[in-house]
């Protein structure tokens, strides 16, 4: 009896089991990603940009019924947190996500010492995060599960004063001024670097604590030294602003850059148009330029028809980089994160930046950093004109 | 290091001092009266910052007018949160204390949910720059400096010649002796907090073209002005201009020869080396 009664509930939970599995197969599942962002105070531009950047994409691929990777077929489901720019903030951010939200995948996050942060969590779960940060060390060997999505400093420092130097041979003097953390601190070194080499006298290597909004103690130390362009390299959009304001306030009238520049039409609403005027920009992309493909253009236009702003280069970045770990999830046929870190070393991916390639192991010791052509642009009467294209020295390597 | 870049450091540091002294006197009046440490007064910074985006960079009304209307707002804005928040409270600092920093996360939180995260830019009322020799002031600051240095002149004017003023400081030494002699505590304690929130209200209104607004811009005024009425002397207003001036000089000239980091950590060096010296501050009462 007690046997009998014992096959029968075996076959019972059978059957059941059976019946769980066809209904799992049957019914989409969610993939939970991850995202990280200053989404207030100064460098909330970032973070914004981040995340519509993201629902662009996930909002594409929903409409279109989901992922499909091998089997199954996945709603995309986006969890963001705030943090501030903190690294504190960063962490505790990072945990819920990990630990609490359960994602696999962090998709975006910015500002350099938060991406040390996250990495802390990040790397020994396995779990794979993509950054716009500038931080140097945020790449490296012993970091396989993080990649950058976004040029940074030491792809366009070079290129972007070369063309200086072939372009404006009046410039010999240039100022420098980041936020003192690490991915300030990281620009400036790559900028200082790339000036020297080219035969540029540095007559200012300087640093503001982020949240400054008086810039004019600092500015009258660098601008006594007479320099003929001013780089706010780093800076976000909303201090970058204040910091050319000010700067013309105080009689500087030379050359502006902004290696970091990921968005001039944020820089002219701060600063005003006086003062944003000639500001060039090797780290944007205008897509509403001459240079951007059919697909950026059209990402532009719905993205200012659904935010009412003009996309930057971190927005365009972050749906690429959706769009790049979506398709490595399809290539590997699962979501298990070293399966698709497997097809992310071999593949190139076509995407809104055009056929994109993940390379840098000259500069990190590893290929975590995404490849592609980027432009110069300058504030001209309150617009952005493109004034040249420029390929990645690595780049041209794949 | 050449006299001029020394003296444009100094014009520097004075320039932003003055509204940073505007804070500091409305936090140390309602100190003085209510012997309340207020620890949101950053806040109605914050809302005399959006009056004036609202009403002079989205509505268009003349910059002055704007002024007024900020100052007007935000002080009735301090009389709302006297009449329902600090009234309970006078004279129980330490309870005022925790709930101030309570009104501060809600007034921010608030904030972030009605005007946005983001930086908000107010364009200049007047634009241009003034030259005396080597010597560059922009013509905005030059405004902003004038209005407040006239703000300071009309408060002192106001508590050493007017009967509310006169009311006001009788409060502020003994409320007790005040009430004896007919002084409504009541009245006074609501105008003292009102006319202090509206003078942080007012530098908010007149530092937003300069910079830009945000719900979190009062943080950094409000800890200046700390460190400017802990050195000054708590609840002097001689005091606060004075802690204010040399705040303006020792940053800005601080900036010539260190980091912004070294810098920032100046105005806290002096308030322990005032603490230890003279733990009253430069004017404060024993």
């Amino acid at each position: 009896m007690t046997m009998r009664r014992s096959i029968g509930g075996l076959a019972l939970a059978g059957l059941a089991a059976l019946a769980a599995g066809g209904t799992v197969q049957a019914a989409d599942k969610t993939l939970t990603i991850g995202l990280l962002g200053p989404l207030s105070g100064g460098a909330a531009a970032y973070g914004v940009e981040l995340l519509r950047g993201a629902e662009m994409k996930i909002d594409e691929i929903n409409k279109a019924g989901g992922l499909k990777v091998g089997p199954d077929t996945y709603q995309i489901k986006l969890v963001s947190y705030d943090h501030k720019a903190q690294a504190a903030d960063t962490a505790t951010a990072t945990n819920k996500l990990v630990f609490q939200d359960k994602v696999k995948y962090i998709i975006g996050n910015a500002v350099g010492a938060t991406c040390n942060a996250a990495q802390t969590i990040t790397e020994p779960n396995k779990v794979m995060f993509t950054f716009v940060c500038w931080g140097t060390s945020n790449l490296a060997p012993e970091k396989p599960y993080s990649f950058r999505s976004m040029l940074s400093q030491w792809e366009l420092a070079e290129p972007f004063y070369r063309w200086v130097k072939e372009n404006h041979p009046k410039i010999k003097k240039v100022a420098v001024i980041s936020p003192n953390d690490t991915s300030g601190k990281d620009t400036n070194t790559a900028v200082v670097k790339a000036l020297t080499a080219l035969g540029f006298e540095v007559t200012a290597d300087e640093y503001y604590e982020r949240g400054t909004k008086d810039f004019y103690p600092v500015l009258t130390k660098m601008l006594a030294a007479k320099p003929d362009m001013l780089d706010v390299a780093a800076a976000p959009p909303g201090e970058a602003g204040l910091i050319l304001k000010q700067a013309m306030e105080l009689g500087f009238k030379g050359a502006k850059g902004w290696t970091a520049g990921i968005n001039p039409f944020t820089i002219i609403g701060v600063a005003g148009r006086e003062a944003a005027e000639g500001v060039w920009s090797p780290a944007t992309i205008n897509v509403k330029g001459d240079h951007v493909s059919p697909a950026v253009r059209k990402f532009g236009e719905a993205y200012e028809k659904r935010y009412g702003e003009v996309p930057g280069a971190i927005a365009v970045s972050n749906y690429a980089a959706l769009d790049v770990f979506t398709q490595a999830m399809q290539k590997a046929g699962s979501i298990d994160t070293d399966k698709v870190l497997a097809v992310l070393g071999k593949e190139h991916f076509d995407t809104v930046w055009g056929s994109l390639a993940i390379g840098g192991k000259d500069t990190y010791g590893i290929d975590r950093q995404f490849l592609y052509p980027f432009v110069i642009s300058e504030v001209r009467g309150g617009k952005v004109v493109d004034v040249a294209q420029v390929i990645p020295a690595a780049l041209k390597k794949k | 290091m050449p006299i001029e870049v020394l003296v444009q450091a100094l014009l520097n540091g004075f320039g932003l001092a003055v509204v940073y002294i505007l804070v500091a006197l409305g936090l140390t009046l309602i100190f003085s009266i209510l012997e309340i440490i207020n620890f949101a007064h950053g806040e109605f910074y914050m809302l005399g910052g959006f009056v004036t985006y609202y009403a002079f960079a989205v509505g268009g009304l003349n910059y002055f007018a704007t002024l007024l209307l900020a100052v007007l707002a935000v002080g009735l804005a301090g009389a709302v949160c006297e009449r329902l928040v600090f009234r309970h409270l006078r004279g129980k600092t330490l309870n005022a204390f925790i709930v101030s920093l309570g009104l501060l996360w809600v007034l921010q939180a608030s904030a972030q949910l009605s005007f946005g995260v983001l930086d908000k830019s107010v364009p200049s009322a007047v634009s241009g720059i003034v030259r005396m020799g080597p010597l560059i002031v922009s013509r905005e600051r030059v405004l902003v400096m004038a209005t407040a240095a006239a703000l300071i002149a009309g408060l002192y004017a106001f508590l050493r010649f007017a009967r509310t003023g006169q009311a006001m400081r009788a409060a502020a030494q003994d409320g007790d002796a005040a009430a004896l002699q007919g002084v409504n505590i009541e009245l006074v304690s609501a105008l003292g907090f009102a006319i202090g929130c509206a003078l942080a209200g007012a530098a908010g209104a007149l530092l937003a073209p300069v910079f830009a607004v945000s719900p979190t811009m009062g943080a950094l005024p409000v800890v200046k002005a700390f460190i400017i009425i802990i050195v000054g002397g708590m609840g002097s207003l001689p005091g606060a201009v004075l802690g204010g001036l040399l705040l303006g000089a020792v940053e800005g000239v601080g900036t010539l020869f260190m980091s912004s980091a070294a810098v920032s950590i100046l105005g806290f060096l002096m308030v322990i080396a005032i603490l230890l010296v003279r733990p009253r501050g430069l004017f404060g009462a024993a």
